[in-house]
């Protein structure tokens, strides 16, 4: 259709009446979201599909489609609203398409299985303007995308397009607009914020009959693409702002700059453009004012530095894109000489919103220093990717929690990068910062394009570090030697530290270097290239000196240091890749040799471990993660079926007696790493029976007896004696086992004691801690339960204690009563599950007020319930409760499991060791060894209630100390990098097998065979699932390039 | 000569005006896929440029190709968000892979591995882009079945 050229502002507003008269005639749209994001995730085939439909049942009539740019939930794409309700249907399939149609738009019934869940709640939401992702954003801009097809101009005019043009042809003088962008508090949207009006104004004062307009499309920032939506989405707003822009300012001459990578918003533009010209709204003699005005484009050939307004109108002119030396600016000196007038995309499109809506509204929306919205890309370690339009000033934790959903995985948030390669990362603690061009520029970063990108737990702040360097280096044009040299100096330091080749000094070196680049740079890039460095040092300098001093990299990112993130993450660094790829090729018993050769309790292990290997191990990235344990236990239970081979016992080669007291996993570690010295070693035991926790704490039907007593039975073979019945303070002395001779000590009696609720009537009859109930249960004595039975606690021993409970014969019903969520539950997860399943309740964000007696004898307890308010210092919600929400559970039995600690009362006068008030062992964290002589101590007795994996690893460093301190060397501890000590060629897979990503569930037993008995519930992987499994390993110890080789 | 004629439609496209140079060269190269040598010269004889300034402009801007590139194009992005999910990971994969780095084109002439700063696309990263077609959700694994079956493809 040929557009007629409009010569009047009558024109434009008559043609603008009847396109808008023609769309009301229309009720309904079905809205389809077609912008890049949502094409690679396959939106253009479900367009397709939906006009298929609406051709072959003939619905034109019936069924509007309007194929738009992005609607911001990139998590949600493909997707389609259905106007007028605004149904939100995600994550479409061509197939889709027809039941959409045939349903929802000529039936008007919701599709429950398209809607979006809401991953907090669980609930389907139907309408859009409930999903919290758009319920507490301001979209002035983005929600325009939804209105229009990008690709006619119509569409625009219906809305009311080009009508702030009309406006300032017919009615405003230069100044008045002038005055009326300066009112409205608009800043620049590229990042510095410099008031628009005020540039403006210099550019229109400017002397000079030629000048220049440019939009900057040059969205360089990785991670931030709201520049391109806007193109992509609604051109003609860009386009009417710089019309609008030129007029005032008197350029004739206009030029959009768009990154060459977006060759969707290249497009739409030079069809707007096109468009635009046929009504007459580009072109000589705009609307018969006797304005002319121009614009081309021009795409970005692949340079970052471009952004940068000098080099950007250097690469215009048709040279390399290096920047000047400003004064002079452009609004006096720009393009090819002339006064020009640049601004970013997103500004742009503000302006014939204010014109149109008027500033006072606009200054209306934002904070003091700082008016409007802006759009941020939320990306990265964030539920709701996408982007998002808020006003200024909201905070930090506002866009990230309620807008974002928060983190995926209930992973721990670490920080939010704003600000792109010239930004900084802005830490937790920070969260409550208002988002504004001022308040994070002090934080040490800036607002820049509006990119936010969050990180988790899993990353890496000095990888991120070292990845900005890299990306600026290469982007540095060169011109200034500061920037050029001095951010690929910072590359190298900060290379060095992430292969763990750290030294001292390299951080305060890098603050130097960093200061440097920033006061000698011309212009903007080398200006801000050190926010990455200096942003991260400020705020995460212990994980820089964790690189540096430890050799390790806490998220399990930096190869040079981790090789794979399951062998760095694992306390006792066990070889996980490579005994995981022996299963992969059927060489099981190698396999066991390599986990044995780390872990004195592989069986333990195999069973109760809490795998943090399996949280970081890449494959969960998409998908679920290797079940680690599930092939260790695989492996030992291989050995079990086979000849396991007796240890031979090990030769004593040195005479100086060790004292371990305890025989829990940390005192089994050092044992057994001491006799492997050759060192006599005794343990003592308090109890009857040895184990420690592994023997009274863990429920045989997550711990076998005979597994434990397997693994035990090699330590013993070893060498190690064990005296049991020997109980600290009763029965032996520090001084006594010096006097006999032991030439050091190492105490791992554990966290035996039960802590206290603080709530009256915790004495009465039928209240029971759970370790002493544990403890009775495991060995065997008679405990007295009833019949209704309530556990109070979150951890792993309320689980224990509620499954034991929910075990015994005369036991009815168990609740655990827990004061948060699931989600934030410290037991494992696994157990929980396990114990829903059995049929324990648990009563989520319930907290116990008062315990009800009658006579001295319990008879239930008063909870009152709770509601999750905001984060608090452990990265957990708190938990507040709701008032009047008070209820009753009857009881006849109430077990406390709110945790534990170290029982030292047998300590006379803590035997002169330094004891910390929460009655913990102090010792050094590097050594293990304590304030007296001789004497190390490890395990919960040091950290409170702690992991097996933790205790072994303390064992085994305690045994390393001690070693060192028998031959008077210095405890000083030597840090390495983590290896795989073999090479395991990896194996060829099939595609269907490179495609898998789910976790195999472990067989158990069900609910059913597990009633009234303490068999084991988990019943291992068969030799098939174990081997197809450790297939699906993505060896990460192959990854690094020095084993390319 | 038929290549100068397509240079030609290119120059006349933008009247001549070495104001485009950068618009002529990226046009030229998406003719091309590279930017040989005498196609430069050519350029710059009838701009009536210096050749230094031509070639100053090429080997400024990251988009422009002074050697032929492979059959096909595997761009890997590198934004900040594909990073933070792994991103290098599979960008490393595929250079061990086919043995080159980004910005090389295999001996065979197969592939060409580039990086791109940010596709924009982060809520499917790790992106690979392999000749114009997006995979998202990528890890070292995909990648190298992504890469085999393009190999695959060739020898069928």
């Amino acid at each position: 259709m040929k557009r007629e050229k409009l010569k009047k502002i009558e024109g434009l507003r008559r043609l603008r009446e009847k396109l808008a008269k023609q769309r009301a005639a229309k009720k309904s749209w079905v809205i389809i979201s077609s912008g890049t994001c949502g094409r690679a995730r396959g939106s253009s085939k479900v367009v397709q599909a939906f006009k298929d439909v609406v051709k072959k049942h003939n619905l034109e009539e019936k069924v509007n489609l309007r194929i738009t740019g992005c609607h911001g939930f990139c998590q949600a794409e493909p997707n389609v609203i259905i106007s007028p309700e605004e149904i939100f249907y995600q994550r479409l399939k061509p197939e889709d398409a027809k039941e959409i149609v045939m349903e929802t738009v000529l039936k008007r019934r919701v599709i429950p299985r398209l809607l979006y869940v809401d991953p907090q709640s669980g609930e389907r939401i139907t309408y859009k303007k409930d999903i919290p992702f758009y319920k507490k954003q301001h979209r002035l801009l983005l929600e325009n995308n939804l209105m229009v097809n990008p690709k006619s101009i119509d569409d625009y005019l219906a809305i009311g397009g080009y009508k702030a043009l009309s406006k300032v042809l017919e009615k405003m003088s230069s100044e008045e607009v002038i005055e009326e962008i300066k009112k409205s508090g608009l800043r620049g949207r590229g990042g510095a914020g410099f008031p628009t009006g005020k540039k403006w104004e210099a550019c229109r004062r400017a002397k000079g009959d030629v000048k220049y307009i440019i939009c900057n499309a040059d969205e360089g920032d990785p991670g931030a693409y709201m520049d391109r939506s806007l193109l992509e989405g609604n051109p003609h707003t860009i386009l009417e702002g710089i019309i609008i822009g030129a007029y005032v300012i008197g350029a004739s001459e206009g030029f959009i700059y768009v990154r060459g990578e977006y060759p969707l918003a290249v497009e739409n533009v030079t069809i707007a453009i096109n468009q635009a010209k046929e009504y007459g709204l580009l072109g000589k003699d705009i609307l018969g004012s006797g304005f002319n005005f121009e614009i081309k484009i021009n795409r970005g050939a692949g340079a970052f530095v471009c952004g940068e307004e000098t080099a950007l109108m250097a690469s215009i002119e048709g040279k390399k894109g290096e920047p000047s030396q400003r004064p002079p600016f452009p609004a006096q000196k720009g393009l090819w000489g002339r006064p020009t007038n640049i601004n970013n995309v997103e500004t742009w499109a503000n302006v014939p919103l204010i014109i149109s809506k008027g500033a006072d509204w606009y200054s209306r929306i934002g904070n003091d220093k700082s008016k409007g919205t802006k759009i941020f890309s939320l990306v990265g370690k964030i539920n709701n990717t996408g982007l998002v339009e808020v006003p200024i000033g909201i905070t930090l934790r506002e866009v990230i929690y309620e807008i974002g959903g928060g983190i995926p995985d209930n992973r721990k948030f670490k920080a939010v990068q704003t600000g792109g390669p010239s930004g900084g990362c802005i830490p937790r603690e920070l969260l409550n910062l208002p988002v504004d061009y001022e308040t994070l520029t002090k934080a040490g970063s800036i607002m820049g394009s509006g990119g936010m990108i969050v990180m988790d737990e899993d990353t890496c702040i000095v990888d991120i570090a070292k990845y900005f360097l890299n990306f600026l280096r290469e982007e540095s044009c060169g011109k200034c030697l500061s920037c050029r040299e001095g951010i690929q100096r910072m590359y190298e330091i900060v290379t060095d530290i992430s292969e763990g080749k750290g030294k001292e000094g390299d951080i305060e070196l890098l603050e130097e270097l960093a200061n440097v680049v920033k006061d000698t740079s011309m212009c903007g890039l080398g200006q801000t290239g050190a926010n990455p460095v200096l942003s991260t040092i400020r705020y995460f300098r212990d994980e820089y000196e964790a690189h540096i001093k430890y050799k390790r990299c806490p998220a399990a990112v930096c190869k040079g240091i981790i090789s794979s993130p399951c062998q760095h993450t694992c306390p006792i660094e066990t070889e996980v890749p490579v005994y995981v790829a022996l299963i992969a090729k059927g060489r099981f018993e190698e396999a066991l040799d390599v986990i044995r050769k780390d872990n004195p309790l592989p069986g333990v292990s195999s069973r109760v471990c809490h795998h943090p290997c399996e949280e970081k191990c890449p494959a969960k990235e998409v998908g679920k993660p290797i079940s680690i344990r599930g092939l260790k236990r695989f492996a030992v239970d291989y050995g079990l079926r086979g000849r396991i081979k007796k240890a031979i016992p090990l030769k004593q080669t040195k005479n100086q007696k060790i004292a371990i007291i305890g025989s829990g996993p940390a005192g089994l570690a050092a044992s057994y790493s001491l006799v492997q010295k050759g060192y006599p070693v005794t343990i003592f035991e308090a109890l009857s029976v040895v184990g420690g926790m592994l023997t009274v704490g863990i429920p045989a039907y997550r711990l076998p007896k005979e597994i434990l007593n397997t693994d035990l039975q090699v330590i013993k073979d070893a060498g190690v004696r064990i005296q049991t019945n020997a109980s600290l303070g009763k029965d032996i002395t520090i001084d006594g086992l010096f006097n006999q001779g032991y030439k050091a000590i190492f105490i791992a009696v554990g966290a035996h004691k039960s802590l206290k609720l603080s709530i009256p009537g915790e004495n009465s009859e039928g209240v029971l801690d759970s370790l002493e109930f544990l403890k009775a249960v495991n060995l065997g004595r008679a405990v007295n339960l009833g019949r209704r039975v309530g556990v109070i606690g979150g951890g792993n021993a309320a689980v224990d204690a509620a499954r034991s409970a929910w075990r015994m014969r005369n036991c009815e019903k168990v609740s655990i009563i827990y004061r948060r969520t699931e989600m934030e539950m410290p037991a494992f997860k696994e157990d929980v599950e396990s114990a829903i399943e059995e049929g324990v309740e648990i009563q989520f964000l319930t907290t116990p007020t008062r315990i009800l007696t009658q006579n001295g004898k319990l008879i239930g307890i008063e909870c009152i319930r709770t509601k999750l308010g905001e984060v608090d210092e452990s990265g957990r919600r708190r938990p507040i409760p709701i008032k009047g929400s008070e209820f009753t559970i009857d009881l006849d039995t109430l077990i406390l499991a709110i945790g534990e600690q170290p029982d030292l009362s047998f300590l006379n006068n803590n035997q002169g060791l330094e004891v910390s008030s929460s009655n913990r062992i102090m010792v050094d964290p590097e050594t293990f060894a304590t304030n007296r002589k001789g004497v190390f101590a490890g395990g919960d007795v040091v950290t409170g209630p702690n992991t097996v994996i933790e205790a072994i690893s303390a064992g085994k460093t305690a045994a390393i100390s001690i070693d060192k301190y028998l031959r008077g060397e210095s405890l000083k501890r030597r840090y390495s990098v983590t290896r795989p000590s073999v090479y395991v060629e990896p194996v060829e897979l099939t595609e269907e097998e490179v495609a898998e990503t789910k976790y195999p569930s472990m067989p158990r037993l069900s609910p059913k065979e597990r009633a009234n008995n303490f068999k084991e519930v988990e019943l291992g992987f068969s030799e098939e699932l174990a081997v197809k499994e450790a297939r699906r390993c993505l060896r990460c110890d192959l990854e690094r390039k020095e084993e390319k080789e | 000569m038929e290549e100068k004629l397509k240079v030609d439609e290119v120059i006349e496209r933008y009247e001549g005006d070495k104001a485009n140079l950068i618009s002529i060269l990226q046009d030229v190269q998406s003719e091309y896929n590279w930017l040989p040598q005498d196609v430069l010269t050519y350029i710059a004889q009838k701009l009536s440029l210096p050749l230094i300034d031509v070639f100053e402009v090429v080997t400024f801007y990251k988009s422009f190709s002074l050697k032929p590139r492979g059959k096909h194009l595997i761009t890997v992005c590198s934004g900040t968000a594909c990073h933070v999910r792994g991103g290098h990971r599979v960008l490393e994969e595929i250079e061990k892979r086919i043995n080159i780095e980004p910005g090389e084109t295999t001996e065979d002439k197969q592939f060409t591995l580039e990086t791109v700063n940010c596709l924009g696309c982060c809520a499917i990263g790790p992106i690979v882009v392999m000749d114009g077609e997006y995979y998202g959700q990528m890890n070292t694994r995909k990648a190298a079945s992504l890469l085999e079956k393009y190999s695959k493809k060739d020898e069928d």
